[in-house]
């Protein structure tokens, strides 16, 4: 029997139960639309918070603690500069530097005070860490500095910024305060603005001590904590930080408490190095490995989603076997006639088993295209939604192509599944037997 | 040359408790060309050694020769084969597919032998015609005399060529004028060369064989020979 002669059966006899074809096959449209539409959910939601992680920075840096200041293995060797020189051996690795916060320090350019989250690096290095400059160069050094591209807004006259303390050096994840007014917002370009430390000596009385530093670039805003920093040579914040604390501190031998290691624009890559530095014993953070870890999560959850919404198929796939024999069992005298004039038991199965498999199509194209439709209007209603809630998603859902296309295939498995049983009942009716069925 | 050769062929089965010997032994060769006439009460077994031969059955013992091959050794897929290839059927109550048209009906079996659609519906147009059914071709069953029908279905044991056809009690579903005109057209069939085994319980038939056979519990108790019509 040609494929073709094989459909046009099928067709017909599919066209003579229609009724009963379309009931059956809304099983499989509910479960096909549920799968389309919860992972779509899931799929956008995933895309919107790798995408949020991602801001906060380049895939390819990593930041590395040394494990006992993470509270880990405290015999683990620091981030001295042996280290660093260790870690930039590592294959896949472009360039390392040291990367120490200045802490209680305040800013001040004229009369207004500001604040940023003041860091040192290294100045050879700054070019690897692919600074976007809105304004000015990356070159720092000799109280020359770059500076995130929020930190202009941050200067107001009643100095709100909190006790002179700059943030904390630790990410903070989300939370920033977006609502600075940025009419106000000064272009630091060129301009010198001045930064204040303060120490108590041994007497308990408060010193002061100010450097006046100038802005030598600005960097283009990545909507993430980077854009409130500001970089300075790691040498200058040596020079603050044994002035604030009345000692040199020996970073070099003792460590440093942060280094970012570049690697290779590569995702790949960047995770191998990720693990090859905690396989040393350092404690290493890249939002390559947060946005990893975060797909596997997402992957788990898209297949927890799905396998709900697979019961509603594996209903359906029921509904399929029911339908299939209750045909066979009424057509019992055309099995008996199909099989006298000749059609092979192969024949027989054929018939069956497409005519089961075309129902699960039939329910998944429409599921299918109800599930992306629905999905769709999901999606306007939460996006006017979280519009009017100030966020800057502008959608959750996201249907991936493998989705559908794994949906109809899926569709027509369930369907060919639940035909087996059905087909083979048709095929091993004997047809003398069948011939005289009333 | 002997057409179908059937040696000791015996079917039993269980009906409930009691054994049925449907067949029982039953030795018969047919020669090309013939019309036999099956008849016997019911119970007697014509109708099971019809589909022994027919390649819808297979016997517990003895053997079933046609055209040279041995249908009783034949698998589930050669036998499919057997009855697609050299043997048309033709039922007490048609057996119509009632979804398809005339012409459908007709071309069904050669969907299964593998003729291409065009040349398919030729030859079930043809054979429609040439049976006076060429302005019923589109119509339904349902929308069809019994006679009709029963042509319908007549066209449909031919269109495969078929090197024998087996009828089951072919006029048991038609008035005596209809039962009439359908045993012609077998006859006219049968004057053409083709070879035909007619089960049935109707004596007119038996005018129109050119050899009866008589069954009773499973055996043969009457043949008169191979002559031809008297």
């Amino acid at each position: 029997m040609s494929l073709r002669d094989l459909l046009g059966l099928v067709l017909l006899n599919l066209n003579r139960m229609r009724s009963r074809v379309v009931m059956t096959a809304m099983g499989v449209v509910v479960g096909t639309a549920a799968i389309v539409v919860l992972i779509s959910l899931a799929s956008g939601l995933q895309a919107s918070t790798v995408e949020s992680f991602e801001d906060f920075g380049s895939l390819n840096q990593i930041t590395v603690f040394s494990s006992a200041r993470m509270g880990g293995d405290s015999s683990a060797e620091g981030l001295t500069a042996d280290a660093l020189d260790d870690l930039a051996s590592i294959d896949g690795v472009v360039a390392i530097t040291p990367y120490e916060s200045l802490n209680g320090g305040s800013l001040s350019y004229n009369r207004l005070s500001g604040f940023a989250s003041i860091y040192g690096i290294d100045p050879d290095v700054i070019e690897n860490m692919d600074f976007v400059m809105t304004e000015g160069d990356d070159n720092i050094g000799n109280y020359t500095v770059i500076v995130g591209s929020d930190v202009g807004s941050r200067f107001s006259e009643d100095g709100d910024s909190g006790g002179g303390g700059g943030f904390g050096p630790m990410m903070m994840m989300g939370g920033q305060d977006d609502s600075t007014d940025t009419e106000d917002a000064i272009d630091l370009m060129g301009k010198t603005i001045t930064l204040e430390l303060t120490r108590r000596d041994d007497d308990g009385d408060e010193e002061t001590h100010k450097v006046r530093l100038r802005v030598g670039g600005v960097i283009e805003s990545s909507g993430g904590q980077e854009d409130y920093n500001l970089y300075m040579s790691i040498d200058d914040v040596e020079d603050l930080t044994a002035w604030k604390n009345g000692e040199r501190p020996d970073w070099e031998d003792e460590g440093y408490s942060q280094a970012i290691v570049i690697a290779e624009q590569d995702a790949e890559i960047t995770l191998e190095v990720t693990d090859e530095i905690e396989n040393r014993g350092y404690f290493a953070m890249s939002t390559t490995s947060i946005v990893e870890a975060l797909n596997s999560t997402f992957m788990i959850i898209e297949a927890v989603l799905g396998g709900v919404a697979s019961i509603a198929l594996f209903v359906a796939a029921i509904g399929i076997a029911n339908t299939m024999i209750m045909s066979v069992l009424e057509r019992t005298r055309e099995v008996g006639l199909m099989k006298a004039v000749g059609a092979t038991n192969r024949d027989v199965l054929s018939v069956f088993l497409t005519e089961a498999a075309f129902i699960g199509l039939i329910g998944g194209v429409v599921g299918i295209i109800l599930g992306i439709v629905g999905a769709q209007i999901i999606d306007v209603f939460a996006a006017s939604y979280l519009a009017s809630s100030g966020s800057d998603i502008t959608s959750v859902v996201v249907t991936p192509l493998w989705l559908p296309i794994g949906a109809m295939i899926f569709s027509v498995l369930i369907g060919l599944g639940a035909g087996i049983y059905p087909a083979f009942r048709a095929v091993q009716l004997d047809p003398v037997m069948a011939l005289k069925y009333e | 040359m002997t057409f179908i050769d059937v040696t000791g062929l015996k079917r039993h089965f269980m009906m409930g408790d009691t054994l049925v010997r449907a067949l029982d032994g039953v030795d018969l060769s047919v020669e090309e060309g013939e019309f036999l006439c099956l008849m016997g009460p019911s119970g007697s077994g014509k109708s099971t050694l019809l589909n022994m031969l027919g390649g819808l059955d297979t016997p517990d013992e003895g053997t079933v020769i046609v055209d040279g091959q041995e249908i009783s050794a034949l698998d589930a897929n050669g036998l499919a084969v057997y009855r697609q290839k050299k043997v048309g059927f033709i039922f007490q109550s048609f057996n119509l597919i009632t979804s398809m048209t005339a012409i459908q009906n007709v071309e069904f079996p050669m969907i299964f032998s593998g003729v291409a659609p065009d040349q398919r519906r030729a030859r079930a147009a043809r054979l429609l015609t040439a049976l006076g059914l060429g302005d019923r071709m589109d119509h339904k069953p349902t929308e069809l005399s019994g006679g009709q029908q029963q042509r319908v279905a007549i066209a449909r044991g031919l269109v495969n060529q078929p090197v024998i056809m087996f009828c089951d009690e072919p006029t048991g579903n038609l008035d005596s004028k209809t039962g009439m005109e359908i045993l012609d057209m077998l006859a006219g069939l049968n004057q053409n060369g083709q070879t035909l085994v007619v089960v049935t319980h109707d004596p007119r038939v038996a005018d129109y064989a050119t050899r009866t056979v008589q069954m009773l519990d499973g055996l043969i108790v009457s043949d008169n020979g191979n002559g031809h019509k008297q």
